[in-house]
Parts: structure tokens; C-alpha cells; sequence
């Protein structure tokens, strides 16, 4: 235990300060190709006509890569949990959201690059889009997804993510007031400093070097040799500095596109995207849609709560029923609430996709929470300190999904925030524990879902 | 064209408006200012160009010519760190490192111009910059620290000031 507390310094720490840190912007390969991206100019539309043919017949441009071009077209970022997949790399057919890849390609320089993308001739109808997670379940809705509009493959095939706990009639029957609150935080782009950035290198031996920002390196490893239909060994994935990610190098941005180019022109690729591109393609943070209404006693015990989420997905699924799934276990927060009534969908519109970020799916639930729980407090007119600390999880608190609490830390970090900002506790809140409750803590209401630690 | 790098004298065949971001990293190899947007915006490919922080991605070669640049290889080596370079590992100043160099040539330029340990004053010089990881704090701190001329350890890392780098809070 030599490391806890101690100030070491960081591995990298000089590398960084003298500008010899690697990134993969930084790897020096003779002979590299630029990438370049043709990209939907519309967020729902057919495609009516593809010809790549001026950009293949351009001098120094040395492949062009469409849907056609891959050997598995549709792959998820889930699939190797057994969940079907749903996104194309290439878009084929139609595009679901501004920005969507439809053919990238392969050229001498940059410069010639983008010529070769602008010279493609494509035409596209366009369609009604959609961007309002709440209009998605409107009769009129247009259909943006082939599985409909919100994601139907939880286990057992259900089309939502469902919590049911204790007896939620009786809760709202017993309950002084109940208190409903609305909560919509909005997408955000991660912005690393780094843009999304890929190298790959035919070998001589046909195996594929790819250089990668990515966070999630056996993913990305997953997923290129998904739809390259590789095995795992002909492919070798370097990461490790990453110029900044936050959630946003989690899903395969450009490893599988430029791996196809690599095989296809047998030369070095590489593709930065630009920070406009950063900005308008890359994955955001969902934005969310969350209905919390409490069954409260007015003394501030919550006795039930109904939630529904609407997960943003964007326009395909890659790993958004996760994050509901994460959103859904933490929706009472650090709280014990007996009776639960929980549903969440992950909902699908012409945005782009959205993703992991810091905290996936629960940064949006902890907002909504902790600010309907100062909503309660002023609502009934007590302490929003003396609130929290009497519903806070203790030892043998039972979650929403059922698991016991071994050492919840809820009761001793409010008692330090209030610590720190000169906030008075009276003396029985000052002096609560974490413990497993008893007395004033143990009300008839909570008696029947207090486990024992010990069987977990 | 010639141009001075990091006390060298450089001659560059790349074209009089390529930008000086690229020049620097693909012609002469030296890839410690980055390409963050390429739009002036960022601050990560800043370098000092006869002692004054520029945007390298914005100036073209053409407007350097004979100029002294200096980038973050050139402030010091692994061995032979300068005060800067000390200053930001000592106070933990970079976390994935990708605007650490940019930071740290506006860091020396603040203090070359005769900066001193003001955190309103660290920050207008510094507002160019963007630290996505919002290591705001610890590169303020450490900026102060090396203004102030402190020594370093580097066997340890600094705890944070704790203070907010102003207006934030």
C-alpha cells in the first residue's frame, strides 16, 4: 500500500513536458495516403444514385472504399455480447444522419483527397427527419430506424428497460404529496484536443498495423476485425496515448475504413479528422429525457418513485442500451427507495450516434435526481441536507435492481459537503451513520427490503 | 527558406505558405505542436517565433523567414529539463498532454517578458489555450511556481492550490 496517498509522478510526465509523447498524429510513416470522407449532407435520406468512378479514375488517388467494398457490412458495437447489430460502416441504400460516411477514400495528399471526395457524384430523396426523442412515439412519427423507433432488444426481446420493485400503488396511495419533476439535459461534444486519428499499415506480411486513438483498444480490435472478417491475429492494434477522450474514443471512429483502404491500395493510410468533422460527426453525449414523480411523507421519507427515460441514441444503437442499463441501476441515486416503478427506452432519430461519456448514463441520472431531491426539500420545507441524509443508503439497503448495500459511503460524504460548506446539522443528523439503520432510520416502510450483506 | 530552430540553423524546402504547424512536424520531424483545429482556436501548436507565442498552424513559412523558432523540444531534454518543463511536472500540469506544449511556450514567454506569480496576469496570458482534461488549476499553479523560481522535486508531484482559476466558481 506504498502507492495510496503518496504524490508520485506520473510515467509519462517528462515525455509530455518535452514533446516526445507519441500520439498517433505523430508516427512517421514514408509513403502514408490521406483519408477523406464523402459525408451525408442530410440527417434522413435515400440514396438514389453512387458513382465513385471520377474519384477511382483521378490521378494519385489510390482506392475508394463504399459500402460494396465491405466483407460484413453490419456490425454493433455490442455484437460481442450477443446483440444484433445495426449500424453499416458505410451508409448503403440511404443515410440517417448529417454527417454518416458514405465512401471514404485514399490519395496522395490531402488536398487530393478532398478533390477525389468532392468529385463523386451521388443524389439523394430526401426524407422527414426526426430529432425530438418525445415525438418518437407519436402515431405520425416517421420511422427511423428498421427496428422502429426505440431499441426492442433488452432480454426476452423487450422494447424497454424495466424496473419493478415492492408495491408502487401503495407507495403513491400512502404518500402526503407527490412530487414530479421534468429533466432534459442537452447533448455535449467531448472536444478532445486531439481529433479522431488513425494510421494503418499493410505489412509485408499481410497482417494490418493500426495506430489508434482509441480508448477501448480490444474493441476496436473487435470490431475492424468484424467487418474485415479477419481473424483476431492478423490484426495489430496500437494505442496507449490518447490526446485527450472522455467517452468519445470508445466507439471505432476510423480504424475499420481505413483498414479496408490499406488492403485495398497496399499502402500506409491516415486519417485526421478535421475539428469541424470532430464537431459535427463524431459521437456526443446523449441527450436525455427523464419524468420523475416521488410518493413523499411530509416528513421527507420518498416511499415510491415512477421514472421514464428517454435515452437519445441518435441513429443507430452502438452503446446506448448499456448506458440506459447503467442509468437505470443508479435511477434511485444514493438513495433507498422501497417501492420502484422504472421505465427507459432507448430511442433512435436522425442524429448522430451518441455514446459513452464520463459517467455514461449516469451523470444524466444523478443531475435529475439530486436536483428533484432539492425539489422535494423546498416542496416540503425542510432541510435538503437533513433530506438526503435520512433516505441516504446505508448498510443492507436493498438498490432497485436488488442489491444489497456492503458499504454505501452515502451518509458520511453528505456529512462532509455540509462539513465543508458551514452547513448545521441538528444533532440527529450530525450523528447518523452509515451503520445499518435502526430507530428513527428504520421506518415501517423500509423494514421489508432490508437484506443482509452477508449473502452478497 | 531558412529559419532557426530551437538554436539550429535549418534550411526548409516545403512551399512559403504551407503552414509553419506542418513544416514543423512533417518536414523537420518535430511533432511537439499539434494540429488541435487548425483554425487558430485551440492554442495546441503554439510556438515562439523570436521569443513570442504564435498560432504555427495560421503562419505561413513565408512570414518567418530567418526567424528563431522555438518549440517544446527545444526548452530543455528529459536530462536537462527547463524550469517550465520542471514547473508542470512537479505540479501534475499535464494530464493527456495535448495542449502541454502549447501551454508551456506561452508559459515562457509570460515569463521571459518579466511575469510574475499573479494568477490574473498567468491567466490573460494563457486565455488562448484550451485544456479539454481542465487541468486549468495545476497549470496556473505551475506557471506561478515557475515564475516565482521555485526549485522542484521531481521524485513527487505538488498537491493542487486548491483555488479556482477565478470567475468560475
Amino acid at each position: 500500500m506504498k502507492a495510496v496517498g503518496a504524490r508520485l509522478p506520473r510515467y509519462d510526465g517528462i515525455a509530455h513536458v518535452t514533446g516526445r509523447s507519441t500520439y498517433v498524429d505523430d508516427v512517421r510513416i514514408p509513403g502514408t495516403l490521406w483519408v477523406k470522407a464523402l459525408r451525408s449532407p442530410h440527417h434522413n435520406a435515400a440514396i438514389t444514385k453512387l458513382d465513385t468512378s471520377p474519384a477511382e479514375a483521378m490521378k494519385g488517388v489510390h482506392a475508394v472504399v463504399t459500402a460494396a467494398d465491405v466483407p460484413l457490412l453490419v456490425y454493433g458495437h455490442l455484437s460481442a455480447l450477443g446483440i444484433p447489430g445495426d449500424e453499416p460502416l458505410l451508409a448503403s441504400g440511404e443515410v440517417r444522419y448529417e454527417g454518416q460516411p458514405i465512401a471514404v477514400v485514399a490519395a496522395e495528399s490531402e488536398e487530393l483527397a478532398m478533390a477525389a471526395v468532392e468529385a463523386i457524384r451521388i443524389e439523394y430523396e430526401e426524407r422527414p427527419a426526426l430529432f425530438d426523442i418525445r415525438k418518437a412515439f407519436d402515431p405520425g412519427a416517421p420511422v427511423v430506424h428498421e427496428w422502429g423507433n426505440w431499441y426492442p432488444h433488452f432480454e426476452g426481446e423487450m422494447d424497454r428497460r424495466q424496473i419493478r420493485k415492492g408495491d408502487i400503488e401503495w407507495a403513491f396511495d400512502k404518500a402526503d404529496t407527490i412530487v414530479q419533476g421534468v429533466y432534459r439535459p442537452a447533448a455535449i461534444e467531448h472536444v478532445p484536443l486531439e481529433t479522431q486519428v488513425c494510421q494503418v499499415v499493410p505489412e509485408a506480411d499481410g497482417r494490418l498495423t493500426i495506430y489508434s486513438c482509441t480508448q477501448a483498444l480490444y474493441f476496436s480490435l473487435g470490431v475492424v476485425c468484424a467487418h474485415l472478417q479477419l481473424p483476431l491475429n492478423r490484426v495489430k492494434v496500437v494505442g496507449g496515448t490518447v490526446g485527450g477522450g472522455f467517452g468519445g474514443k470508445v466507439d471505432t471512429a476510423t480504424e475499420t475504413m481505413c483498414a479496408l483502404l490499406a488492403q485495398k491500395s497496399g499502402r500506409p493510410v491516415k486519417w485526421r479528422w478535421t475539428r469541424e468533422e470532430e464537431f459535427l460527426c463524431s459521437s456526443t453525449r446523449a441527450p436525455w429525457h427523464m419524468e420523475i414523480a416521488d410518493a413523499v411523507t411530509k416528513d421527507g421519507w420518498i416511499l415510491g418513485r415512477k421514472m421514464l427515460t428517454l435515452h437519445d441514441s441518435g441513429a443507430y444503437a452502438r452503446f446506448s442500451p448499456y448506458g440506459l442499463t447503467k442509468h437505470s441501476f443508479h435511477h434511485a441515486g444514493a438513495y433507498t427507495i422501497p417501492n420502484i416503478h422504472f421505465d427507459g427506452y432507448v430511442v433512435f432519430t436522425n442524429r448522430v450516434p451518441t455514446t459513452a461519456m464520463r459517467g455514461f448514463g449516469v451523470t444524466s441520472v444523478s443531475f435529475a435526481v439530486e436536483t428533484h431531491l432539492s425539489r422535494i426539500a423546498v416542496e416540503l420545507g425542510i432541510d435538503p441536507f437533513e433530506l438526503r441524509l435520512k433516505n441516504a443508503n446505508r448498510i443492507g439497503d436493498t438498490t432497485p435492481n436488488g442489491v444489497v448495500l456492503t458499504d454505501p459511503s452515502t451518509v458520511p460524504t453528505i456529512q462532509a459537503i455540509a462539513d465543508a460548506i458551514g452547513h448545521e446539522l441538528t444533532a440527529e443528523y450530525r450523528t447518523t451513520t452509515g451503520d445499518t439503520r435502526s430507530g428513527a432510520f428504520l421506518p415501517e416502510h423500509l423494514v421489508a427490503q432490508l437484506g443482509n450483506p452477508e449473502d452478497h | 527558406m531558412n529559419l532557426t530552430v530551437n538554436g539550429v540553423a535549418r534550411e526548409v524546402e516545403s512551399g512559403p505558405l504551407t503552414p509553419l504547424l506542418f513544416v514543423l512536424r512533417d518536414e523537420l520531424e518535430l511533432t511537439g505542436a499539434k494540429a488541435g483545429c487548425q483554425q487558430g482556436g485551440c492554442g495546441a501548436c503554439t510556438v515562439l517565433v523570436d521569443g513570442e507565442p504564435r498560432r504555427s498552424c495560421l503562419t505561413p513559412l513565408i512570414a518567418v523567414e530567418g526567424a528563431a523558432i522555438t518549440t517544446a523540444e527545444g526548452l530543455g531534454t528529459p536530462e536537462d529539463l527547463a524550469p517550465i518543463q520542471q514547473a508542470f511536472t512537479h505540479h501534475y500540469a499535464a494530464q493527456c498532454g495535448f495542449c502541454t506544449s502549447g501551454l508551456m511556450l506561452a508559459a515562457q514567454a509570460y515569463i521571459d517578458h518579466g511575469g510574475i506569480d499573479d494568477r490574473h496576469a498567468i491567466q490573460e496570458a494563457l486565455s488562448g489555450h484550451v485544456c479539454r482534461c481542465t487541468g486549468y488549476v495545476k497549470i496556473v499553479d505551475a506557471v506561478a511556481a515557475a515564475a516565482r523560481g521555485d526549485e522542484f522535486d521531481l521524485t513527487v508531484t505538488a498537491g493542487s492550490s486548491g483555488m479556482t482559476t477565478g470567475g468560475v466558481r
